[in-house]
């Protein structure tokens, strides 16, 4: 009873401190005025920029200097775990380019620059606070020209350069303190009609601090934007490939940009309506430069090694449309080459599924309703559903005789790849065409004698050979 | 809503996170296991484990902060610890991952590297109907036998894991106005090496600081492969 009583007092004195440290704040600053005050400036379409300035005047705390540290680690983790593109000709492409961006004289305390290739075949890129900038290969396979790469790059660059993960994590911790004194207030606020107004209030409270985590976010994506076309202006990319690169993020092939209740960045039309407005008069300014990195051709010259590595990435995770979309566009620039068996492949793996998502597809509640299926559904799942209807049957049957004509015309080149003849070897098997199958797989085994999938084909030939049950 | 009720609130709260740490703890003993192991069509006696992917954060009144070392060193304590009961309780041999990216270049390197994203990919689907492993539903297909395993393997383990441990802030303010203790959830899937079925699939917890829990660790682990014949 005593220890009851002890507990009770106890915990009223520690709700009262809770009280008085949690509101104090709020009295002497104010919630508006305080968020306002920790809100980038936003600059003017005339401003002239100087993002390293505000590198060179940020002083580190504690708290940066442990999260440097563990950014360093996810450094080496990317690495050890294979998930970093070991390609000497897109890495040396990504360091040109952030070398131009940001020259090197150009010092920033506790940032080495990195810019490196990762393994993934969504579109997106990321920096980390230490200066290593991640772009996966799906967006370097997406975007069409250097020009567009640099405008990726140089959005990233000025998340390190303005330090904004370091910024954003400072306001964190002190948003989830927030948090949690709202939290405890809530548990022990006093019965009657002030405990049930306290009590809507913590209810409230966490949703509008969740609000504030992304609305700051946002700004910090939009001075990204903006000092990005600065960096662009500066080292001669034409800034409206800023733009350019957001309609392309904007197209969605897989209809995965779900619209949330809470957004970490801008819209992407808001994205290219504030963008457009900033650059005015400036797109019009192109400089003989400017003209030369915007050359598609040279671009895929460059990239394409790694744009045939990520359709086999894409395949690998079912993003089977982005597949063929990259196929089509490497066969258009190369026909005659290896780029025919992509295309194949993409096609075979592309199976009852339609080439390109309808408008109705694409709305946003049409989306929700996909990501959910796809969370259950397994591929095979999906497409064997896919084939139960006369529309996914159509499309097979379609997509199965594009790809027969893309590897025949694929084995019909100069040097022509072996894995055509396993890509019609699967083909048929999957058509029921045993026999064919059968000698197609054992084509390619013929030709391609240190292949690594020997054992799999050879089991696969091996199952073909055993008689029905 | 009178004083008395919101009085309660407190310690409900801590029920609740007890509730949802006990109901969790409780799924110890749902494992699953392919029909082909049950029936002792396929029996596992030689497994190799891939590198465990194991994120713990500590969990501060300031909010989650990441713990990059300590996870990296926990991913290999709970492999070896997974090695060690599959070998002293269920007589399972281990190979080691690290001889098999040892063997291959850049490419076998990707290899693993896909396998895991693959894995990773399939893990939301099983989590979603957990019991249908038990109707050999999950496959990773025949794409296994590229990673050229030895012939005598018979599974390949995948495992992940998350955790977090609490600052002795946060522990004090858990005790007073409630909130979910430190632990850690693991996901452990075993493929067949053979044609991608996933065989097994169990999901073992510990509650309790994971940097520290060592024992428990491994008793969490036996729990989670309680079916596994021995």
């Amino acid at each position: 009873m005593l220890t009851s009583s002890f507990i009770s007092l106890f915990r009223r004195m520690v709700v009262g401190l809770i009280w008085i440290s949690f509101m104090l704040p709020l009295v002497t600053a104010g919630p508006v005025r305080a968020r306002t005050k920790s809100r980038p400036q936003q600059p003017s379409p005339t401003q002239a920029s100087s993002p390293s300035a505000a590198g060179e005047n940020f002083k580190f705390e504690k708290a940066d200097l442990e999260l440097l540290e563990q950014v360093n680690l996810l450094d080496k983790r990317f690495e050890r775990e294979g998930l970093v593109f070991e390609d000497d000709a897109a890495n040396a492409l990504l360091k040109r380019i952030g070398e131009v961006l940001v020259p090197r004289s150009e010092k920033l305390e506790n940032v080495t620059w990195r810019f490196r290739a990762l393994r993934d075949p969504q579109p997106n890129a990321f920096a980390l606070p230490n200066g290593s900038i991640y772009v996966t290969t799906g967006l370097m396979s997406l975007v069409d020209n250097e020009s567009q790469l640099a405008a990726v790059l140089a959005h990233e660059m000025t998340h390190v350069v303005r330090r904004h993960t370091y910024l954003q994590n400072r306001s964190n911790r002190k948003k989830f303190l927030a948090m949690n004194v709202i939290a405890a207030v809530g548990a022990y606020a006093p019965g009657g009609a002030v405990g049930a107004a306290i009590t809507i209030a913590t209810a409230i409270a966490p949703l509008i601090v969740i609000a504030t985590i992304f609305g700051y976010s946002r700004d910090l994506e939009r001075e990204a934007d903006l000092k990005g076309i600065d960096m662009m202006i500066k080292a001669e990319y034409a800034p409206e490939e800023m733009v350019n690169v957001m309609k392309l993020l904007n197209k969605d092939i897989e209809g995965e940009n779900i619209r949330l209740f809470y957004n970490d960045h801008p819209a992407t039309d808001e994205r290219i309506r504030y963008l457009s407005n900033y650059l005015g008069a400036r797109a019009d300014k192109i400089t003989s430069q400017m003209e030369l990195n915007r050359e598609q051709g040279a671009y895929f010259q460059k990239l394409e090694p790694i744009m045939r590595h990520d359709i086999q990435l894409a395949m690998n995770s079912g993003r089977f449309r982005s597949a063929l979309y990259l196929a089509q566009r490497l066969a258009g620039f190369h026909p005659d080459s290896e780029n025919v068996f992509w295309l194949a492949e993409s096609y075979r793996t592309l199976g009852p599924r339609t080439a390109q998502l309808t408008d109705k597809e694409l709305t946003n509640s049409a989306k929700k309703d996909a990501a959910k299926k796809r969370e259950k559904r397994t591929l095979e799942e999906e497409e064997r559903d896919l084939l139960a209807t006369a529309g996914g049957q159509e499309e097979a049957k379609a997509h199965q005789q594009k790809a027969e004509e893309l590897y025949r015309r694929a084995l019909g080149l100069d040097n022509p790849a072996p894995v055509a003849h396993r890509g019609l070897g699967m083909l048929y098997e999957k058509q029921g065409r045993k026999d064919e199958a059968l000698s197609e797989y054992q084509k390619y085994l013929d030709l391609a004698a240190g292949a690594a999938d020997r054992e799999r084909i050879q089991k696969r030939i091996e199952n073909l050979r055993r008689p029905a049950p | 809503m009178n004083g008395q009720t919101k009085k309660l609130i407190g310690p409900i709260q801590l029920a609740m996170a007890l509730f949802v740490l006990i109901t969790s703890a409780s799924a110890v003993d749902a494992q699953y296991l392919h029909p082909k192991v049950t029936k002792k069509e396929t029996v596992i006696r030689n497994v190799i484990i891939l590198p465990a992917k194991v994120d713990i954060m500590r969990d501060s009144m300031k909010g989650p902060e990441g713990m990059a070392a300590e996870s990296e060193q926990l991913s290999n304590r709970v492999e070896d610890a997974v090695g060690a009961v599959l070998a002293d309780k269920h007589s399972v041999k281990r190979t080691t991952a690290a001889a098999l990216s040892a063997q291959g270049d850049q490419q076998q390197k990707y290899n693993l590297a896909d396998f895991q994203t693959k894995f990773d990919e399939l893990l939301p689907k099983i989590l979603k109907k957990k019991s249908d492993v038990k109707k050999g539903r999950f496959s990773m297909g025949d794409e296994v036998l590229n990673l050229n395993l030895d012939k005598s393997v018979d599974a390949i383990v995948f495992i992940r894991g998350q955790g977090k441990k609490l600052t002795s802030g946060k522990q004090t303010f858990n005790i007073l106005f409630g909130g979910m203790p430190a632990f850690l959830k693991m996901q452990i899937g075993f493929v067949d090496a053979h044609n991608g079925e996933v065989l097994l699939y169990t999901d073992p917890i510990l509650v309790g600081d994971p940097t520290t829990a060592v024992s428990r660790l491994h008793a969490a682990l036996e729990k989670g492969f309680k079916k596994l014949a021995p």
